[in-house]
């Protein structure tokens, strides 16, 4: 058989060219994933980075009163949202409004209303509570729900939540409860005494959550 | 001078093998046409748009409204340019052109696609075409959506905050895959010149390449012919050439359909960024994609939440709805070539009717697509009062499915319906007119 086998100039030719492509592609391909890699930056915790934790002053996020500290007469069935506001190294003030996921919510409620699943020792004398204010499903930042006050509306899918109800799911797509923020009163100033109590949105998980706050703690004490 | 040229560029060879390209008289061609159009235009004020806008998401202070030394009011750059555009004389026109083109090319795609599938344009050997025709319609809806965040105002800010939402939903590599698409965790501090990357310099090569495939490819194939080259001159080609008749209906063309677009900038506002605001944590109410995506945001607002393990990672509806479902549906418009079994070449354009199968599936799938675009309306529905958050989702789930099985029985009937009064027209003919009278059966 092999005796028969024509060499064929044309057909080495042919080989090679084919060689040299898939040489060639493979080439490509391993530097435009080396390409990809450096698309993607590292990710440096700063104070602004930060999530909500303990000491932090609530502080007003709407840009006509942006910075100004939440004070409990400004509170009502409208949520007011907020921002966390820590220090940074030097002990100077910083407002944590760099990841979005650190966007609050706040809510004051007539006594008796707020009631089981929330956590009733991290509100403030049971009315008043805080929570992420990043929906659970896409991430779209929730607003009040105009026909019902005091309930939560998601503009992107119509997700509904209950800030009454631990920020329970009344309504919608998103799989999860807003996260609890626990909070406490300083003087004339609402602050918070530590991280969300769930996960917050972009979290999928509990744990990975929980090994992110780790994570802060270690890095900004 | 035509021999000098002729003698270095081989004019005549061109002329033959290009210039002379016949193209069919059927107002239904110019749809591709007009797409073509609509891409130069976006390409031209795209680049005048470049010109002045600023691709940065750092903070500068709001020239048009400094605020005090103390507490000044800070944007991000890109935010401001697009202010400052505004500002420009045209400025607003030059944005509010390149917005409706694009809105208008996608259009103009979509018809053309329908008018290819419901001619039956797509079958061998044009099963490429109708591919690279796909690849089109998805990085042309790409560019669209990059495009939209480019103002960095509160809308593109929102947008884009849902876009990466859903790139981290895939599960085992979103993480990564967001994060190295969109510059870090959202919002990066690079985002925008990201972004801006691909908007002019990536998204816009890869569409010229495919626009340039899709043609050469077309000249080669040549256009299918309309039905009454068939009677004219059977397997010959029957239209007007490039070089002269087609290129003066061409540039008329182009120049009546820029001038309309113009007069839509003129008068019809889109995307008012100053309206929008800056970025803010503050929701839009009521928040929507443009049309053409509206179908993905309908399914993610009716697929109800849930979460599900699978080997470590997560299957989230958000990746169901606008990742899996999406897929499906277009990888589905990717079948299509693939549904024709005929091993003959296409010559001439199919009479929608004849194929009464084909025909009621677009229909129902347009249904389809409408429905899903109706349910992206949920929450306006359930303000007005139509609808309840109890039974929204029901109804819409309802429609979905029973829209698109009506559309198809609808056609059905109507084409058998089409059908009969032809045939009884075709005896009728035949009985006055004798041998005289022709079959019209394909037309
Ligand atoms: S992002 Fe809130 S419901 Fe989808």
């Amino acid at each position: 058989m092999t005796r028969y086998r024509k060499q064929d100039p044309e057909l080495t030719r042919r080989k090679f060219i084919n060689a040299a492509m898939g040489g060639a592609a493979a080439v490509g391909t391993l530097s435009l994933v080396s390409a990809l890699g450096s698309a993607k930056p590292v990710f440096r915790l700063t104070p602004a980075l930060a999530p909500p934790m303990a000491g932090d002053v609530l502080v007003h996020a709407d840009p006509s009163r942006y910075g100004e500290p939440v004070k409990v007469s400004d509170l009502g069935l409208q949520l007011v949202r907020a921002w966390p506001q820590g220090k940074d190294k030097n002990g100077d003030p910083v407002i944590r409004d760099q990841d979005p996921t650190s966007v609050l919510a706040i809510f004051k409620y007539p006594a008796g209303q707020v009631q089981e699943p929330t956590d009733l020792n991290a509100t403030i004398d049971g009315q008043i509570v805080a929570y992420g204010d990043r929906c659970m499903h896409a991430g779209c930042n929730v607003g009040n729900n105009d026909q019902q006050p005091g309930l939560m509306n998601c503009p992107c899918h119509s997700g509904q939540y209950d800030p009454k109800l631990g920020g329970k799911v009344i309504g919608g797509p998103p799989p999860a409860p807003l996260p609890q923020l626990p909070i406490k009163m300083d003087g004339d100033k609402i602050v918070a005494t530590g991280f969300f109590l769930s996960r917050p949105y972009g979290y999928t998980k509990e744990e990975d959550w929980k090994a992110y706050t780790e994570q802060v703690k270690e890095v900004l004490g | 001078m035509n021999q000098w040229l002729d003698e270095r560029l081989h004019i005549s060879r061109l002329n033959d093998k290009f210039l002379r390209k016949a193209f069919p008289v059927h107002h239904s061609f110019f749809l591709g046409e007009i797409t073509l159009f609509s891409l130069i235009v976006l390409i031209i004020t795209g680049i005048l748009l470049a010109l002045s806008y600023e691709p940065s998401n750092s903070l500068v202070t709001n020239s048009f409204d400094p605020g005090t030394s103390a507490k000044p009011n800070l944007i991000p750059a890109a935010y401001h340019s697009a202010l400052k555009i505004n500002a420009m004389p045209f400025g607003d026109m030059l944005r509010r052109l390149h917005h409706w083109m694009a809105n208008i090319m996608i259009a103009a795609a979509v018809i053309h696609m329908m008018r290819i599938y419901f001619t039956g344009a797509f079958k061998k050997p044009r099963e490429i075409n109708w591919w690279i025709g796909m690849l089109l319609l998805i990085f042309a809806g790409l560019t669209a959506v990059t495009g939209y965040i480019l103002p960095y105002d509160n809308y593109a800010y929102q947008t884009v905050g849902v876009v990466y939402a859903i790139t981290k939903s895939v599960p085992w590599v979103g993480d990564w895959a967001a994060q190295a698409a969109f510059a870090g965790q959202f919002p990066g501090a690079g985002i925008i010149p990201r972004i801006y990357g691909y908007h002019i310099m990536l998204l816009p090569g890869i569409l010229l390449a495919l626009t340039g495939a899709h043609m050469l490819i077309m000249i080669k194939q040549k256009h299918t012919q309309p039905q009454y080259a068939k009677r004219l001159a059977y397997k010959k080609i029957v239209g007007v050439p490039l070089i002269t008749q087609q290129t003066p209906i061409m540039l008329l063309l182009a120049l009546l359909f820029t001038g309309i677009v113009m007069l839509f900038a003129a008068f019809i506002p889109v995307h008012p960024v100053e309206v929008f605001g800056p970025p803010s944590s503050t929701p839009i109410p009521n928040i929507k994609p443009d049309w053409y995506l509206l179908w993905v945001f309908g399914a993610l607002a009716i697929i109800p939440g849930f979460d599900l393990e699978l080997l470590g990672g997560s299957i989230s509806a958000e990746f169901v709805g606008a990742m899996v479902f999406p897929g499906i549906v277009i990888g589905a418009m990717f079948a299509v070539p693939m549904l024709d079994r005929s091993k003959e070449n296409l010559y001439y354009a199919e009479n929608p009717t004849n194929h009464p199968v084909r025909l009621a599936a677009g229909t129902a799938f347009m249904g389809f697509m409408l429905a899903l675009s109706l349910a992206g309306y949920k929450p306006d529905l359930i303000e007005a009062g139509v609808l309840t958050t109890a039974n929204a989702n029901a109804i819409l789930w309802i429609l979905v499915f029973v829209v698109p099985a009506l559309t198809y029985f609808a056609t059905i009937g109507i084409v058998r319906l089409i059908r009969a009064l032809r045939e009884a027209d075709e005896r009728d003919a035949a009985v006055h007119s004798g041998q005289l009278g022709h079959s019209a059966a394909d037309d």
